[in-house]
């Protein structure tokens, strides 16, 4: 039997050929995204080894917060800690760390480097010994007028040693001589990363950071094992309270691993798309395998006749799935080389720098790989070959229809309670649970697809009602093709179906996110202008801004808003810092207790917040910031409208105690009393334009933007869909070329009585197109629902609207014929070019 | 036996008169040197208007390459054929596609209808897809003769193989063709459903002056038609007016000789 499968597969290279191309897209997006990942994580592993290589000890503050997405914020300490360091017994050499925001102008006055991507930053650089600078070009810094720069910036600013270079910071822009340009760990910049590299001093200055450090590093040139310096730093000197001191092997898995852990993330939202891109060739598997079974019921049939078992038939149909899965993953795996290169690329073309190193390609990747691909394959071959070995063996001596019972009431009771269930598990999914999606969803779009042959006669009647009147007789073909065997076309729409459902729930919740934003700004922001910036958690712009802002005669309020960190009664909390007066002028918080007059030791609190932490007007709360000390903050009020302020607002006056960098992420602001939005914006352009990260915004715009942030994510999102798109298409075509191979007799007739080449491809074209407007309906329906439940989980995080976008809706549907007419192209083709003699051939 | 190459059909009353279709020394070739296989080897035929025609011969006579030639199903490799006064080698495929759904009409052995359609939709298929109305008057009399008025909405599944074969003798006539090439019609069918069917091409000659080709190697069919024409080894060999099933199965006896 198994010489049988062997030659049977054969024979059918290319009709299992288009069906393995599903799985090898989808294997080749899973193996892609695995070396992908693994190869940056390698890469940034080698990286910091190298950056720590000869680093033994390394000290730093205590004081540290979990920020969740903005990372780990840790304090400063004195740099007294660099003598107290130098002074034990086996530190040779010893150097002080400051690292900060800064923003390195090119002669333009623009600043370099990406907004939104890798850090842009001061350092200082102290030592040649321990740190990772090689100067390539001039020297290091020395003095405070010196600055050097990383290569990569050196390069795209144009600049020549000597030239005066501005650098932008927390205290404004100042300028420097520029002495060199320097690699770090061999790299022109790590990873798209700027650099205005100072001595120690200068940078303390610069960033404004009085005498503070944000670690010191140490080594011993004497053969000293690292953990024994450790533990005599930590034994000897006297800020050991306030300090933690790590190996350098230690610092520099850390560093690695923060990464990693962003990694991670990014690793499982691509396996994600790729898990939906290999759900949608199950489909397609499924249906080819019920087609090819459905085609060979006389061999089937003869071969039971001659004595085959049951379980033989079905073995030699699994076996056949099972080679088309091997050869499809083992192809995938290859594609998937191919698909991290591509990765690397993207990234470089967005400014992301990875330094080269060859692609990681590990075991696991290819073991993945070939599980996946072949348990994808089997499994959905599975149904189709239980049925092949049900053919009764008289079915070979004459074409005996296969007895089917009407199973209508069976498949709508099975269709509804298993899409039910689906539903159920979802909408259960988003609001707590998120391992709870990963089952409902399938659920849900295989409760639809068990229904789909009982709604696709009807619904495909329906869409090709049009068309006998507009194309005649073809029209009627068509149409009459699309239905004529509803299980096909509903399992050919149904791949499509879980492309379109997804485009579709990522439309209806992006247009209704965008709507929420311009509601919540709308009802909470009463102010005219925003002066934004795009960094979110690290650095931004000046509160200098904020303050000339406000001394405007044509700025009624100007409201720098601040992004901190705290532990509040013990949770690692984010809060938004203020200005109190501006602040409460420029936005409309709905105080339901107390006011915002917030002062040094108090705090104010959202609704649901106060509700949690059990607190009232009055109450007293404990705070600590990253300069270690427990404070007690009093709560001045209680706020309604939370979507903006979060769950917790405190006053610069309060925060700038922590020590901590001051950096006003955005800056709202209001126009004075009678002043034309002209006015304002004519007097403090001159302002905003002297911070070169500053871009002065009206209301509208604001808003705009950050509706625009959100197509940005869903462009993506939509990137990664095509996928299963592409694959769905394939997956018509696949199909519908077996169906004209079905009809051969058929089309040799219609040719012989008179129908001509392009008649034969206009009724296959608009059978593929029915075919694919009936999956295209299936999945907005689901789509929509998938929206509609996803915003009614996350209604307290503030999503309050449901929008249904009509017009993008229609886009889809219009593409999905587009699709449909795509898929149609090389099988209408073939139909065409049928041999109208070999087709009608009855044999002589 | 004499083997001559070049045949006429009855004398028509006017020797002017177009006929219906012919071939001028049709030849159709196969393979090459030591591998030829002539099928048609320098065929000369005319079919003339309101003539029944049977093409007989035995296995690879050759009789079916004629017939898919003559309709325009199959190109020559040498030699001319003719629809009315068109040289059909002067088409190109969308050209000879219209031809073969305005002039011709057609019956095979099996398969003749479209699945999806209503036998109704069958029989004004070509006229369907040429996006024209039929000849209301005529198209009730073709259907009444076939005896299908209450059967018009079932699809062919439906039907039983003598009825699909009559929906197909309606189709072949519904558009008034030139000429109706039927290829075996009787071959699937039963005696008595057979017997319907040659009746029914019959009547269509005699009472409406269509003109029929049929390739068939029963003598039983044959004799329904005006006139045979013998086949062997791709070249005509012999011709019979007004035949009976009693001579045309001597005649054809004579070809194992």
């Amino acid at each position: 039997m198994l010489r049988i499968a062997l030659k049977t597969t054969l024979a059918q290279k290319r009709r299992l050929i288009g069906t393995a191309l599903s799985v090898v897209i989808g294997i080749a997006f899973l193996a892609g995204t695995f070396v992908f990942t693994d190869t940056i994580k390698r890469t940034f592993d080698t990286l910091f080894t190298e950056v720590y290589a000869t680093t033994d000890a390394y000290v730093r503050s205590n004081q540290s917060i979990d920020a969740g997405f903005a990372g780990t914020q840790r304090g400063r300490i004195d740099d007294s800690v660099i003598d107290e360091v130098a002074a034990v017994d086996g530190v040779d050499e010893v150097a002080g760390e400051i690292f900060g925001f800064a923003r390195i102008l090119g002669k333009d006055g623009k600043p370099l480097g990406q907004e939104n991507g890798a850090p842009t930053a001061a350092q200082s650089v102290s030592n040649e010994f321990l740190q990772p600078w090689d100067f390539t070009e001039g020297r290091a810094p020395t003095g405070p007028d010196e600055v050097a720069l990383d290569r990569s910036s050196f390069k795209s600013g144009d600049f020549e040693l000597g030239d005066q270079v501005t650098v932008l910071g927390q205290t404004g822009s100042r300028t420097y001589t520029l002495v060199g340009a320097a690699r770090f760990a061999g790299a022109d910049s790590p990873g798209g990363a700027t650099f205005a590299l100072f001595d120690l001093p200068t940078a303390q200055e610069f960033l404004n950071a009085g005498t503070k450090v944000d670690g010191v590093l140490a080594a011993s040139t004497d053969g000293l094992d690292e953990d024994e310096l450790v533990a005599r730093v930590k034994a000897e000197i006297p800020s050991a309270d306030s300090v933690e001191v790590l190996t350098g092997t230690a610092i520099a898995e850390e560093s690695a691993s923060a990464i990693k852990d962003g990694l991670s993330f990014f690793n499982t939202f691509l396996l994600v798309f790729a898990g939906i891109a290999l759900f949608v060739s199950s489909f397609i598997i499924y249906n080819t395998f019920s087609i090819i079974v459905a085609q060979r019921t006389r061999e089937n049939a003869l071969l039971r006749a001659v004595g085959a078992s049951r379980n033989q038939i079905t073995a030699t149909l699994l076996v056949e799935a099972l080679i088309v899965g091997v050869i499809a993953s083992l192809l995938g795996f290859l594609g998937g080389i191919v698909t991290a290169q591509a990765l690397e690329a993207l990234l470089a073309a967005v400014g992301i720098d990875i330094p080269a190193g060859g692609l990681v390609l590990s075991s696991r990747t290819l073991v993945v790989s070939l599980i996946v691909g072949v348990g994808v394959t089997v499994v959905a071959s599975l149904a189709p070959a239980f049925r092949a070995a049900k053919v009764p063996p008289v079915a070979a001596m004459r074409d005996v229809a296969i007895e089917r019972r009407d199973r209508t009431k069976s498949r709508l009771v099975a269709g509804l309670l298993v899409g039910s269930i689906g539903a159920a598990l979802t909408v259960l999914g988003l609001t707590g649970q998120v391992a709870f999606l990963g089952l409902g969803i399938p659920l849900l779009f295989i409760g639809v697809f068990v229904l789909g042959p009982l709604l696709a006669r009807p619904v495909g009647r329906f869409l090709g009602a049009p068309l006998p009147k507009v194309k005649g007789m073809t029209g009627t073909l068509a149409r009459e093709n699309a239905v004529r065997n509803p299980k096909r076309t509903a399992r050919t729409a149904a791949a499509l179906m879980v492309g379109v459902a997804l485009v579709t729930g990522i439309t209806v919740l992006a247009a209704s996110v965008k709507d929420s934003i311009r509601e919540i700004i709308g009802d909470q922001f009463t102010g005219d202008f925003v002066v934004n910036t795009n960094t979110f958690g690290f650095g931004g712009l000046s509160p200098q801004l904020a303050s000339d802002l406000d001394e405007l005669d044509e700025v009624g309020a100007a409201a720098g808003v601040q992004i901190g960190f705290a532990l509040v009664d013990g949770d690692e909390e984010v809060l938004s810092v203020v200005d109190p007066g501006p602040a409460n002028t420029v936005f409309d918080l709905q105080y339901v207790a107390g006011d915002g007059d917030i002062g040094e030791d108090e705090i104010a609190l959202s609704e649901s917040q106060a509700g949690s932490s059990d607190v009232t007007v009055g109450d007293t709360m404990s705070l600590r910031m990253l300069d270690g000390l427990e404070r007690t903050v009093t709560v001045r009020g209680i706020y309604a409208n939370d979507e903006l302020a979060g769950p917790f607002t405190v006053s610069k006056e309060l925060y700038r105690q922590s020590g901590t960098d001051e950096f006003d992420f955005a800056v709202f602001v209001q126009s004075a009393e009678g002043v034309s939005e002209d006015q304002a914006r004519a007097a403090m352009e001159p302002i905003t334009d002297e911070y070169a990260n500053a871009e002065l915004l009206s209301r509208s715009e604001y808003v705009d933007e950050q509706a625009a942030q959100v197509n940005q994510f869903v462009n993506l999102v939509y990137g990664l869909l095509a996928l299963a798109v592409v694959i769905a298409v394939f997956g018509i075509a696949n199909t519908l070329s077996l169906s004209v191979f079905e009809r051969t007799r058929e089309l040799g007739l219609l040719r012989a009585v008179g129908m001509t080449r392009a008649q034969v491809r206009s009724t296959v074209r608009w059978e593929s197109v029915i075919t694919a407007l009936l999956g295209a309906i299936q999945g907005v329906v689901i789509g929509i629902f998938l929206g509609y439940a996803v915003i009614i989980a996350l209604r307290d995080e503030g999503l309050n609207t449901f929008t249904l976008p009509v017009t993008s809706l229609v886009v889809v549907l219009a593409l999905a014929v587009v699709a449909g007419v795509l898929a149609a192209v090389r099988p209408a083709r073939r139909a065409a070019r049928l041999d109208v003699l070999e087709a009608i051939a009855t044999g002589e | 036996m004499d083997e001559s190459t070049s045949m006429t059909t009855l004398p028509p009353p006017d020797a002017t008169i177009v006929p219906a279709a012919g071939t001028v020394g049709a030849t159709k070739v196969y393979g090459e040197g030591e591998n030829e296989v002539r099928a048609l080897d320098g065929v000369t035929v005319q079919f003339a208007r309101g003539v029944f025609t049977a093409i007989m011969g035995p296995s690879g006579s050759g009789k079916s390459t004629l017939m898919h030639c003559q309709a325009g199903l199959d190109r020559l490799t040498d030699g001319q054929v003719f629809i009315g006064d068109v040289d059909l080698s002067t088409l190109n495929d969308k050209d000879l596609t219209r031809l073969r759904r305005d002039k011709v009409g057609f019956i095979f052995q099996a398969f003749n209808l479209v699945p999806t359609l209503t036998a109704s939709e069958n029989i004004t298929l070509p006229m369907a897809l040429a996006g024209r109305k039929p000849d209301q008057t005529w198209l009730d009399g073709v259907i009444d003769t076939v005896g299908l008025r209450n059967r018009l909405t079932h699809r062919p599944s439906e039907l039983s193989g003598g009825q699909q074969q009559r929906v197909a003798v309606a189709r072949a006539l519904a558009s008034r063709p030139e000429i109706v090439f039927a290829d075996e019609p009787t071959g699937n069918l039963d005696s008595r459903s057979g017997a319907e069917v040659l009746g029914f091409m019959r009547r269509a000659v005699t009472d409406f002056g269509q003109t029929i080709v049929m390739v068939t190697h029963d003598p039983g069919a044959a004799s329904y038609a005006d006139h045979v024409v013998f086949l062997n080894d791709g070249r005509i060999v012999d011709e019979m007016a007004a035949p009976t099933p009693q001579k045309v199965l001597e005649r054809l006896a004579h070809f194992g000789e």
